[in-house]
């Protein structure tokens, strides 16, 4: 008698641990304290195009130069006055081994190390361009997303290599993000779809909107949203990359397509300016807030600023509240209300810190931290 | 237009010459080798170490690829192991049972277990790693190299290579600072940049425990940092770097005024580094010349371990220079807090704090004290000796024949001439001072004594692989070595007697010795990389990208000749000249090593190969390149590289 008891019981504790378990996922942690570097605390004006993240320190792309954020307080904003190549970021990368800054600007490519920059430009190197929109390390090579294709530049031997239409399949050289993988290079090329290098075997292997370059969507899942590919995000636990577009959310499995539109989905809107991953977790940064979507329990969040239809694109929000919006895969919503908010609901990209999230919006950056679930206090 | 007939010829002689073209013009380590083929076996002693408890000395002899073992007491060579080809740096392990020895030109550093001295096991490194040294722990090892201007951080337990740290130019020595935290790293060139301002040269510090870059400290108004030491905390804790002062754009007619070329050392504050936040330490330049003679090319550093002295060798002098630290002290706590650059042109420094000028062998190049404090060895690398000096008496005390051929060559003689600051006025400088380490460029623009005073600022260019490239000189004035360092040397860049007839035999001998040394950019195997071997067919192209004929001297090949070094030894207008210029056309340089000789053109205006065409060759006039694009362009640059 008393195996078989024992035998109910661990069934009966398992199937309470599995649904709660499945409730906690089905109320995923929400992201409610939010605080905004904004020039009110020392941080530039305007955009923030980037965001990157090593240990305790944050480096931000902004239209006005590059920011560190260092324990919560704005520690310096390097400009071309100190050396860096441009003064709008639109990209940045860590060397994990050296600990090196890459900065993509508008002026070219910045390397930072030991306090100092060094730059590359279009005349002075074999960067292909100066508009720098993405930049990846991949070990000894530098990735870099141009607006004439995409470069690699070897740092061990300071050779430079260009890809673009004359030598790969680029229907648009105009490359806006780009991911660096120990295998496969990803990228995001504006008008010309998601483009993957293969590193073992030296191709190149394009993936465009089967659509061409209609604004609809004829069979949802048949292939790439929309040419218009704004960025790029490979996910290793779930191998899959997503790509945002300004129609859409689109990931790729290596077989099937998984595409998300605001009709369909919790997706706060269809123009999407970046896309981020983290574990089960896929981040569409929106020009109506930042939508947050779970691939294993298909539950939408979305972040914006209360007040965000109200928002002039030029205004930063202050002291606004919150909006989140939690979309159940049945259709279910449930609005909640937060003392803070997003410095912008235009989001343009995101870094993760730990649970803690950074976001780049329109009109500053904000670190968004976890206070409660969608069912209640955490 | 051109003739159809003419067409074939051209395309015949291009054919011809794209067979012929010697693809390895550039030495390999063979080629290396034949610059000593008359050599019968100079030893070099470049760098020594002392074993940590002081009863043997191991000293790294460039000339025969071996590391000898001395009996510290006996004063004898006991031992002898060979290593790779033309070995530079030693370290030795903190546990003192092995040493790490980097070879130049074989790109590997030879571990030696000072048991069985023997080699243990060979590591891979960049190209042409010098300068090493292991982290306190023993478990990692920081090689400079060279050629690739960056730093390996091998990993010991594994042999290796795990990372590359970027460093300035020229990366030579290393230095593992006192207390463990920190790697300093010595780059012999400045910093490129504009040609009219005074260079800045960089001391790039690594973070030992995050492998990090940490700090890139500005050397300004210097070149040519070389070995560095570190007093005891106690005495201060700064580092000491010997440098060369140029005043390059003033002209030479300067000199015999003296203080044109000044030799001293950087002093730098650690303790003020600030990680990672491009905080600084501060710099101070002191000299270690007197007002009316000169201590030039500093090189060899080291420091008692009491910090009551620091010696600074003085290669082309043949001197080493004892420093009181304590007076040191006293006069550093003068210079004013904002302006550390107080004393970096004083000449009457030096008598405060020098204590001693001890006469060495030719070409001391290293110096290391025992634990003990008691001596100091310097290696006097074109004497095959080390001279041993007493730190209680401040005086030599011995001189260690290390057993090299007593016959000397013309070759060895062209060398110690090379490298003897003698013959110029007051001891400013000898030939090696702006050619350092074997005939490089000093990356520096000069101004030279033409009719304009001031105009006609020219780049130094390397001596390396310059056999067969004559004449010489930006004007190409100087139809052969005999004329460039014969009275002409004498009259406008020594300022002195100059040096006799056989000595300008014996040194140009020596000059036209002078090799390349293998080429990082070059495969061995022979092969091209796809990108090579596009930028070759571009070199050698005669239509442009739209079908059009380019016109014979607009072709890469007609001036730059791959049978003669790759230059057409005439004086080509390529639209380079400006205002500051005399002349219109210049001498056309050999590419032969091009990629190590930045900046480039006859003003040093060019700070990468592709500004040559994309800022400087706005009308065609340097090669038709208007046509190419970016890729075109990469891969031109790219065979450059090789050759």
């Amino acid at each position: 008698m008393r195996p078989r008891l024992f035998y109910r019981w661990r069934t009966a504790l398992l199937l309470i641990l599995t649904a709660a378990a499945r409730l906690a996922a089905q109320n995923p942690p929400l992201y409610t304290k939010w605080i905004n570097y904004t020039p009110a605390n020392g941080f530039p004006e305007g955009e923030v195009y980037s965001v990157a993240v090593e240990g305790h320190r944050v480096w931000a792309g902004t239209a006005h130069g590059l920011a560190l954020i260092e324990n919560g307080r704005v520690r310096k904003v390097f400009t071309t006055a100190n050396g860096l190549a441009g003064d709008a970021v639109m990209s940045v990368a860590i060397d994990p081994r050296t600990g090196d800054v890459w900065a993509g600007t508008f002026g070219g490519l910045s390397r930072y190390s030991g306090g100092r920059f060094k730059n590359y430009t279009n005349l002075s190197s074999g960067l292909a361009n100066d508009l720098v929109y993405g930049v990846a390390v991949q070990g000894r090579y530098v990735w870099v997303a141009t607006a004439a294709g995409v470069n690699r530049f070897d740092t061990y031997t300071g050779a430079w290599s260009i890809w673009n239409e004359t030598n790969a399949p680029f229907e648009e050289p105009w490359c806006y993000g780009i991911v660096a993988t120990p295998k496969k290079i990803y990228v995001a090329a504006w008008g010309g779809g998601v483009l993957v290098y293969d590193l073992a075997g030296r191709y190149w292997k394009p993936y465009t909107d089967p659509d061409g370059s209609m604004e609809i969507v004829l069979y949802r899942n048949e292939g790439l949203i929309h040419n218009i590919v704004s960025g790029i995000a490979y996910n290793s636990a779930m191998r899959m990359f997503w790509a945002s577009t300004y129609f859409g959310l689109s990931g790729f499995d290596g077989r099937n397509w998984h595409n998300y539109l605001t009709k369909d989905s919790g997706l706060a809107s269809n123009f999407i300016n970046g896309v981020q991953t983290r574990g089960n977790e896929v981040w569409a940064c929106t020009q109506k807030g930042l939508s947050e979507f779970d691939y294993k329990t298909k539950v939408w969040v979305t972040y914006r600023p209360a007040n965000w239809r109200a928002l002039d694109a030029a205004k930063a929000v202050k002291d606004s509240p919150g909006e989140v919006i939690v979309t159940w895969p049945d259709g279910k919503k449930r609005k909640l209300t937060t003392a803070t908010s997003l410095a912008h609901n235009y989001t343009l990209n995101l870094a993760f810190q730990g649970k803690d999230i950074w976001v780049a919006t329109a009109q500053g950056l904000s670190h968004g931290t976890i206070q409660i679930s969608a069912g209640g206090k955490n | 237009m051109v003739h159809r007939g003419s067409r074939w010829a051209i395309s015949i002689a291009v054919g011809t010459l794209w067979l012929l073209a010697p693809r390895r013009l550039a030495a390999s380590g063979a080629g290396w080798s034949g610059r000593w083929a008359t050599d019968p076996g100079y030893l070099n002693p470049i760098d020594l170490k002392v074993s940590p408890h002081g009863r043997r000395l191991y000293v790294v002899c460039q000339g025969t690829d071996a590391v000898l073992a001395v009996d510290t007491r006996t004063r004898q060579v006991v031992g002898q192991v060979k290593v790779g080809q033309k070995p530079e740096g030693i370290a030795i392990s903190p546990d003192g049972k092995t040493l790490y020895v980097s070879n130049e030109h074989s790109n590997s550093v030879s571990e030696i277990s000072l048991r069985s001295f023997q080699i243990r096991r060979t590591l891979k490194t960049g190209w042409a790693p010098v300068g090493l040294t292991t982290d306190r722990a023993g478990r990692y090892l920081y090689v400079a190299n060279t050629l690739e201007n960056d730093v390996s951080v091998i990993d010991l337990s594994t042999g290796r290579e795990i990372k590359r740290l970027e460093a300035s130019r020229f990366p030579e020595y290393v230095k593992l600072s006192r207390h463990g935290g920190h790697v300093y790293v010595s780059n012999l060139l400045a910093r490129l940049g504009p040609y009219y301002d005074p260079p800045v040269s960089e001391i790039t510090a690594i973070d030992t425990r995050r492998q990090e870059v940490s700090a890139r400290i500005s050397v300004p108004g210097v070149i040519q940092l070389r070995r560095i030491a570190q007093v005891p905390r106690s005495a201060g804790g700064y580092l000491l770097v010997p440098f060369m002062r140029p005043k390059n754009l003033n002209a030479l007619i300067q000199i015999p005024q003296g203080w044109y070329l000044t030799h001293g050392m950087a002093v730098i504050w650690p303790s003020k580094t600030g990680a990672g936040g491009g905080q600084e330490p501060r710099v101070e330049e002191v000299l270690l010349d007197d007002i009316d003679h000169y201590y030039a090319d500093g090189t060899g550093a080291a420091t008692s371990p009491n910090g009551r002295w620091a010696l600074i060798t003085a290669a082309s002098a043949n001197v080493v220079s004892i420093i009181n630290v304590d007076r040191l002290n006293r006069l550093l706590k003068q210079i004013p807090t904002h302006d550390p650059n107080a004393l970096a042109d004083r000449l009457d420094s030096a008598r405060q704090f020098v204590v001693g000028r001890l006469r060495t062998g030719r070409d001391p190049t290293a110096v290391a004290v025992s634990p003990s404090g008691h001596f100091a060895y310097i290696t006097n690398r074109l004497d095959d000796t080390v001279s041993v000096v007493s730190l209680r008496s401040l005086r030599v005390v011995s001189t260690i024949n290390l057993g090299g051929p007593k016959e000397i060559t013309i070759l060895r003689r062209g060398e110690q001439l090379f490298h003897d600051a003698r013959f110029c006025y007051e001891g400013q400088f000898a030939c090696v001072t702006c050619h350092p380490h074997g005939g490089l460029s000093d990356g520096l623009t000069w101004s030279f004594e033409t009719p304009k005073l001031g105009h006609d600022v020219v780049q130094n260019r390397t001596l390396r692989s310059i056999e067969g490239t004559s004449p010489f000189k930006w004007n190409g004035m100087n139809p052969n070595l005999e004329t460039q360092d014969g009275p002409r040397t004498a009259m406008y860049i020594f300022r002195s007697q100059g040096f006799s007839p056989n000595e300008v035999r014996d040194l140009t001998s020596f000059l036209r010795s002078l090799r390349l040394p293998p080429n990082p950019n070059d495969d061995p195997g022979g092969d091209l990389t796809p990108a090579q071997a596009r930028g070759r067919a571009i070199f050698f192209r005669t239509k442009t990208n739209d079908g059009a004929l380019i016109p014979l001297k607009d072709r890469c090949y007609y001036c730059h000749a791959p049978l003669t070094h790759y230059t057409s030894r005439v004086r080509m207008d390529v639209g380079t000249a400006t205002r500051h210029d005399t002349i219109q056309s210049f001498d056309v340089p050999q590419l032969q090593g091009v990629y190590m000789r930045a900046p480039y053109l006859h003003n040093g205006e060019a700070l990468t190969l592709e500004e040559i065409w994309t800022k400087f060759n706005p009308h065609d006039q340097h090669g038709i390149s208007s046509d190419m694009n970016k890729a075109q362009l990469n891969d031109l640059v790219e065979f450059l590289k090789t050759l």
